[in-house]
């Protein structure tokens, strides 16, 4: 029987926050929502591997908590801290980069998971692409470290999520286009591996957030090599 | 009226409720959810006592002027007091939503209803009830069917509620004898519905779970009967405000609090906040 709780990646935490996790997974009402949270938005700034899937955790245990007693204290605490996390993001991104992008890549994932009735969360809409678009701008494509930082982050999330957030808010997709293609053609010193993934994606999503047949061929069959 | 906004139950502004630590409120035992939302159930006063909803359907901005009155609007909705914080807006996306949902639904089945109706009557002849006219005649203006889910949702986060519909499946209900949650999409005058509620909330007190203090019960009921009544008895109306400050003691007492306003204002007040102040 698949042990659901490897998909969720805790195996980085200690034994005592996995236990925790487990029950919160199992049986919200039992532990702290608001502890569980805090640790579970801790760790995504620590770890970028947990980042990039917990969104998943968090998804079944906001429906675990919604389903046993119609809360919602785990995602609102979540959220909440998402926010103030949000609100000092310079700060965090001056302080460390690996942080700031562990940031991005953990809301994003959250937008991914966390919907509403089926539609995604109205409220990050405009933080995420705030985010993302941090993530285009000159500074951030500055210094060889930055750009593969950022750059590398910005397209696993829009490759994720991209379609969604276009779908949701297509102005603001543009305006971060717009910086991706002066980042493209203006920036010096822009690294070969930089340039193609930054050209990738901006063919991905010139071809409806679906890249051709022979443009996947291009960018990804020497990989597959 | 700042003795409203400092004792009321609802508190628009979260960093209030996380600041404050408030007593045990003479309704803590059958509140479902402390103030922080998590659910009380067996546990005793730990998580806060205060049934300030964690989700945002409880809060209104309670920032009442001085010159409060009764507001003839639908009053304040926690969307229009613009919630910033990301927790709230997405419970109030999701209330929205759920509400919206709900109308489709409503709708498909009155006119589920109206067709089954018309040809009842075209065979007997007989005249329909007034479930023919409900599609035509149905509340729809969000605002309006926001506060009533709030009001709706405050009834049923209690523990009195999950007792009776465990108790008592409703295939098994009798009109009349078990109290029947309000249809918030009927057309009603404001009083008229805040009054359902209020109706509605005290039948379900017969389902309250048993108090350690036999008087908590009586005193409840007496609030929650006649607002008026408690007015001609002198018992003072702010403890409902900070009834956090009286734990088991049923003497409602103003302990340094300023007179709130005349008998009629708060009188007005409660018809129309009533159901954020009432005991479930």
């Amino acid at each position: 029987m698949e042990n659901p709780t490897d998909d969720y990646k805790i195996q980085s935490f200690d034994l005592d926050t996995q236990m925790l996790l487990k029950t919160a997974l199992k049986d919200p009402s039992s532990v702290n929502l608001v502890k569980v949270s805090n640790v579970i938005v801790d760790q995504s700034l620590k770890d970028q591997v947990f980042s990039k899937e917990a969104g998943r955790i968090c998804y079944t245990i906001v429906q675990a908590e919604a389903k046993q007693n119609n809360g919602s204290v785990f995602r609102r605490n979540m959220l909440n801290r998402l926010q103030q996390e949000f609100k000092n993001r310079e700060e965090m991104r001056g302080r460390s980069l690996q942080e700031w992008v562990c940031y991005v890549t953990f809301i994003c994932n959250v937008f991914d998971y966390l919907k509403v009735n089926n539609m995604p969360m109205v409220a990050l809409v405009h933080p995420v692409y705030d985010c993302l678009i941090r993530l285009a701008k000159p500074d951030a494509l500055m210094n060889e470290e930055e750009v593969r930082k950022n750059v590398d982050c910005l397209v696993l999330q829009l490759h994720r999520i991209g379609e969604q957030l276009e779908k949701v808010n297509s102005p603001r997709m543009d305006e971060l286009f717009f910086l991706l293609r002066d980042g493209f053609l203006l920036q010096e010193g822009l690294s070969s591996m930089a340039r193609l993934l930054l050209l990738e994606i901006l063919e991905f999503r010139a071809g409806g957030w679906l890249l051709s047949g022979t443009a996947h061929k291009y960018y990804y069959s020497e990989i597959a090599d | 009226m700042s003795d409203w906004t400092r004792g009321s139950r609802r508190d628009a502004n979260n960093s209030e409720i996380e600041n404050s630590s408030y007593g045990p409120s003479r309704w803590s035992n059958c509140r479902k959810r402390g103030i922080d939302g998590s659910l009380r159930a067996d546990r005793g006063v730990d998580g806060g006592e205060k049934d300030l909803h964690a989700d945002s359907s409880s809060r209104h901005s309670d920032k009442r002027p001085e010159s409060f009155t009764t507001p003839e609007s639908t009053g304040p909705v926690s969307r229009c007091s613009r919630q910033a914080d990301w927790g709230s807006q997405v419970e109030d996306d999701e209330m929205r939503r759920g509400v919206h949902r709900d109308m489709q639904r409503y709708r498909r089945r009155i006119l589920g209803a109206e067709v089954t109706q018309r040809e009842r009557k075209t065979s007997s002849g007989s005249s329909g009830s007034c479930d023919s006219k409900e599609g035509d005649n149905m509340e729809t203006d969000e605002a309006v069917l926001l506060r009533r889910q709030k009001q709706i949702n405050y009834g049923k986060n209690t523990l009195a509620y999950d007792r009776y519909i465990k108790e008592v499946p409703k295939h098994m209900r009798q009109s009349g004898v078990h109290p029947k949650t309000p249809n918030k999409f009927r057309k009603y005058s404001r009083r008229s519905w805040d009054q359902q509620i209020k109706l509605w909330k005290v039948k379900l007190h017969t389902w309250d779970p048993p108090a350690e203090d036999g008087q908590d019960n009586v005193l409840d009921n007496i609030e929650e009967l006649g607002l008026g009544d408690v007015m001609d008895i002198e018992l003072d109306f702010p403890n409902l405000s900070d009834s956090q400050n009286a734990p088991t003691t049923h003497i409602l007492s103003l302990d340094g609090e300023d007179c709130l306003g005349t008998p009629v204002k708060v009188q007005k007040t409660e018809s129309t906040v009533e159901p954020e102040m009432s005991s479930s």
